[in-house]
């Protein structure tokens, strides 16, 4: 995409303004979305995205640049105008060997180029399906996203690596009505592949899975407010872990000791029967990568272990900043963005005890079926999430649905409060927004029991 | 306006209808932005962009395919027009997508100059905020997030009956926060500040806000589980009113997800609510002339008086619906096309601003979890929120750790105190009196 004779010439323009290090990210995406909605196909939409980004690193600062053009006079001019506050005349060598590092990629579902004509029967053969679980079906909303990114890296240590990372992503919502009543069910899974993706799942479970849960969210009572026990179950609720402990443990967070945890590795920071993990290795799963937007390789980070802090997820500017070693999770959602340390494929460990067992031993409380997003201040470590699908729990039995349920807290304080870890680890796909945009990303966890959190619904 | 970039328009419309579109629309966004963050004195990140995209969405025999491209090369601009045919080819027939009009030229370029304050002014006012917020107080742990930017946009548009719009901006915003540390508590606020000069800058503001909730909120506690009546600041209430604005929306009427959808003439808030939407409102700091499909922005009430009134249209909406286009299209170059409102304005009320603060009330500041909090069809939403205990208008106790929670159609209807004077959001972008909800569900200890 960008020759490397012009990525050369770049580079030798950086050190020589007086940088201490400069890499190059190219990007170029396909990509390709589906709507429908009332049973008709309603947008069908391709585009091409095309940009380079420039960083150039003075000691601690980044300074970044993005432009859409390949000439090499704009990228020279994009280069100078970084360095004109910062730069002191440098004499280096021209020429770089650019040499590219053997990684593991990871496997990816492939795409055989699938006529458009076939996914738009399987939209219909989902929006039947769908429809014909209940007759309070009023609504199906369906969408599909394939993109196709190539990155190409260059950097300023003889660094040039390439990558191909297509993703597929195929959301269903049904909307349930009963009288002047809505609700709504929807589960979006996706994966490091290509459309065979789609062509694997299990068209009946996702269409049972969201008519159900509208209708049970339809039919749900507001939940009761107050400090509760709750058992939060695997996939989608590994949120929590996600939003009350991962962010702050980021060092985009932790070199400006904007998070709870900044001080605080080798120390226990959660309840013994807690570990964790951030994997950007694992075949096929959403938020994998072979190399990092840094060019360097990916790897299984080990978060936490038995409770203890053992690592943070860091990149080059975090290891420049905090000593911390580079840990292959340098993410951005495009070329629009300098890439900061982000998780990929975040999870809680398995533990031993079964789904039942956990409902059993807290008494009276909410099991969180199904978890929608949430958002967490790194700094004070306060959270919130909400539960798409909830019940309440009596005598360790599940009980009646209920809805409106947000669960609030403290990082360090949840962390503790997970007493309990089931056998179910599952997955969920997500996309997450911060500093460097909205990249992809698995959350996942077994069911854990929380032995209090606040529980925000009716007073 | 660049008239290279109006040529880059009128060549993609002519390939599209060399590749046989019946119909087509073209929009080209053209951005460049500088941005600055400090740490710990010095500047930490630095950034320049420049950015253009154009998209275009094509009719072929009543069905719509839609495609773009960040690359504007002859090569490219084929490619999207004939990506678009291709796309229209496989869709399936809208007969409610087909409506072009013709409305002439409409030229909107900012009427704001680019600032000429030099980069070391603006790396200084940056450096100056996060000083500041240090030395103000002893509790600063960090200044977690601390900048300035400055951005110009232009967008425009060209439809094949040859109607052509374009609309350019150009403003700055800094900002800081402060975290603070006392004992085991930390607690952190931010607060940004928006203009055209780097002079109009608020930085005292912008600290002296941070550090004032965020030394507020360290010894903040939750309140008692019970009901409370809440006032929101506005910008609290503008985010909630975001989360359902989809009751105004005539797309989500057609297609099912707007839980309004057949209300229209009926009432939905209280008697003395009443909310317009006003494009180019006198005091809004961006004003809005033209929509996505080329037509004039017009005033536009959506409920008076405890009457939904009307919903936002756009061509495909109002065909539906067999109505006008309240000219309230919106569509990027990327995105299809959807419904878009712009400045809204709540009407004023009768009551004093001392007799909405009057008694007891939960001020609510800042809300957390509003993307998955709410729930938009059935207007449920559980958030968390900070803000203060107050009484008679005065701030008693500062308040954490809490939910509010409620229905956002309920609330509408019960709404019975509004304040009789309106007040602006900080970037000026929403308009309301006081509003006292009373009787709400808060979660806390």
């Amino acid at each position: 995409m960008l020759s490397k004779e012009i990525a050369n010439d770049i580079i030798f323009e950086a050190l020589s303004l007086g940088a201490s290090f400069c890499d190059i990210f190219v990007e170029k995406n396909h990509i390709q979305n589906l709507t429908m909605n009332s049973s008709k196909m309603k947008d069908i939409r391709t585009g091409v995205d095309f940009g380079i980004g420039v960083r150039l690193i003075y000691g601690d600062k980044a300074l970044y640049g993005y432009t859409n053009s390949v000439l090499k006079e704009d990228l020279i001019k994009l280069t100078r105008t970084l360095a004109e506050q910062y730069k002191k005349e440098t004499k280096v060598e021209k020429s770089l060997e650019f040499k590219t590092k053997n990684v593991h990629s990871v496997s990816v579902i492939p795409d055989k180029n699938i006529p458009l004509a076939d996914k738009i029967a399987a939209f219909h053969k989902m929006d039947k399906k769908v429809r014909a679980g209940s007759e309070l079906i009023n609504q199906v909303n369906l969408s599909l996203a394939l993109r196709e990114q190539h990155i190409e890296i260059f950097d300023s240590e003889g660094l040039y690596m390439k990558d191909f990372r297509p993703y597929c992503r195929m959301a269903t919502t049904a909307i349930a009505k009963d009288g002047s009543d809505q609700a709504t069910g929807s589960w979006s899974p996706g994966a490091r592949g290509g459309y065979e993706f789609v062509e694997g799942l299990n068209f009946d479970e996702i269409a049972d899975y969201t008519v159900k849960q509208a209708l049970t969210t339809l039919k749900a009572k507001p939940c009761p407010a107050g400090n509760m026990p709750v058992v939060i179950d695997n996939g989608f609720g590994g949120v929590i872990f996600h939003e009350a402990c991962g962010h702050s443990l980021e060092t985009t967070s932790v070199e400006k000791k904007a998070s709870v945890f900044w001080d605080k590795k080798g120390e226990m920071i959660a309840h013994e029967a807690l570990s964790a993990v951030d994997d950007g290795t694992i075949d096929n799963l959403w938020g994998s990568i072979s190399v990092d937007d840094e060019g360097m390789e990916t790897q299984r980070t080990q978060l936490i272990k038995d409770g203890k802090l053992v690592n943070f997820m860091c990149d080059r500017m975090g290891e420049i900043k905090t000593g911390h070693p580079r840990t292959g999770s340098a993410r951005r959602e495009s070329y629009k963005y300098a890439p900061a340390s982000r998780m990929r494929n975040t999870f809680i460990e398995p533990g031993k005890h079964s789904l039942e067992d956990l409902l059993q031993s807290m008494g009276d409380g909410l099991y969180a079926k199904s978890m929608g997003g949430g958002s967490v201040n790194p700094g004070t470590g306060e959270f919130n999430f909400a539960v798409q699908e909830g019940y309440l729990v009596k005598n360790g039995k599940l009980t009646e649905a209920v809805k409106g349920a947000t669960l609030i807290g403290k990082g360090e304080e949840i962390m503790k409060h997970i007493s309990m870890v089931g056998n179910n680890l599952d997955y969920a796909a997500g996309v997450c927004g911060s500093v460097s945009g909205g990249v992809p990303v698995t959350v996942g966890q077994p069911a854990v029991k929380v032995d209090e959190i606040l529980v925000g619904g009716k007073a | 306006m660049n008239t290279e970039l109006k040529k880059t328009c009128e060549k993609l419309v002519d390939y599209a209808k060399k590749f046989g579109a019946d119909n087509c629309d073209v929009i080209l966004s053209k951005g460049e932005s500088f941005s600055l963050s400090s740490q710990n004195g010095d500047i930490d990140k630095y950034k320049v962009s420049g950015a253009q995209v154009i998209g275009i969405r094509a009719i072929k025999d009543s069905k719509v395919g839609l495609s773009y491209s960040e690359s504007m090369d002859d090569a490219s601009l084929e490619l999207a027009a004939k990506s678009a045919i291709e796309n229209a080819m496989n869709s399936e027939e809208n007969k409610y997508e087909n409506t072009f009009l013709a409305t002439g030229d409409h030229l909107h370029p900012s009427e704001h100059d680019k600032d000429t304050a030099s980069t070391e002014d603006k790396i200084n006012l940056c450096l100056e905020l996060e000083r500041s917020v240090k030395e103000k107080d002893s509790r600063v742990q960090a200044v977690p997030y601390n900048g300035f930017s400055e951005s110009t946009g232009s967008s425009y548009y060209l439809n094949s009956k040859g109607t052509f719009s374009f609309g350019s901006e150009y403003y700055q915003s800094c900002y800081t926060s402060a975290l603070l540390h006392e004992g085991s508590e930390n607690s952190m606020h931010y607060h940004g500040t928006i203009g055209r000069k780097l002079k109009d800058l608020d930085v005292s503001k912008c600290v002296d806000e941070s550090l004032l909730h965020a030394s507020e909120w360290l010894k903040a506690k939750p309140l008692k589980t019970d009901h409370y009546d809440i006032i929101f600041e506005l910008d609290a209430f503008s985010e909630i009113l975001g989360c359902f604005s989809n009751i105004f929306s005539g797309k989500g009427a057609m297609e099912k997800t707007n839980p309004f959808a057949e209300k229209l003439n009926t009432k939905v808030a209280s008697e003395n609510f009443s909310i317009k939407d006003i494009p180019q409102y006198k005091d809004a700091f961006f004003k809005s002339f033209v929509d996505s499909e080329g037509l004039e922005h017009k005033d536009l009430t959506l409920i008076e008086n405890g009457v939904l009134k009307s919903f936002y249209h756009n061509s495909v909406t109002a065909n539906f619906f067999k109505t006008q286009s309240t000219g309230h299209a919106s569509r990027g170059a990327k995105s299809p096309l959807g419904i878009g409102g712009t400045t809204k304005v709540i009407s004023a009320g009768v009551e004093k601003d001392s007799s909405v603060t009057n008694g007891e009330y939960f001020e609510v500041h800042s809300l957390q979890g509003l993307h998955s909090g709410a729930n938009a069809v059935s207007g449920e939403f559980s958030f968390a929120a900070s803000g203060y205990l107050c009484r008679d208008g005065k701030r008693v106790s500062p308040v954490k750790g809490v939910t509010v929670s409620g229905n956002f159609h309920k609330l509408l209807l019960d709404l019975r105190i509004i304040g009789d004077t309106v007040h602006a959001t900080p970037d000026k972008s929403f308009f309301s009196p006081l509003l006292r909800f009373e009787n709400m569900s808060v979660a806390g200890v």
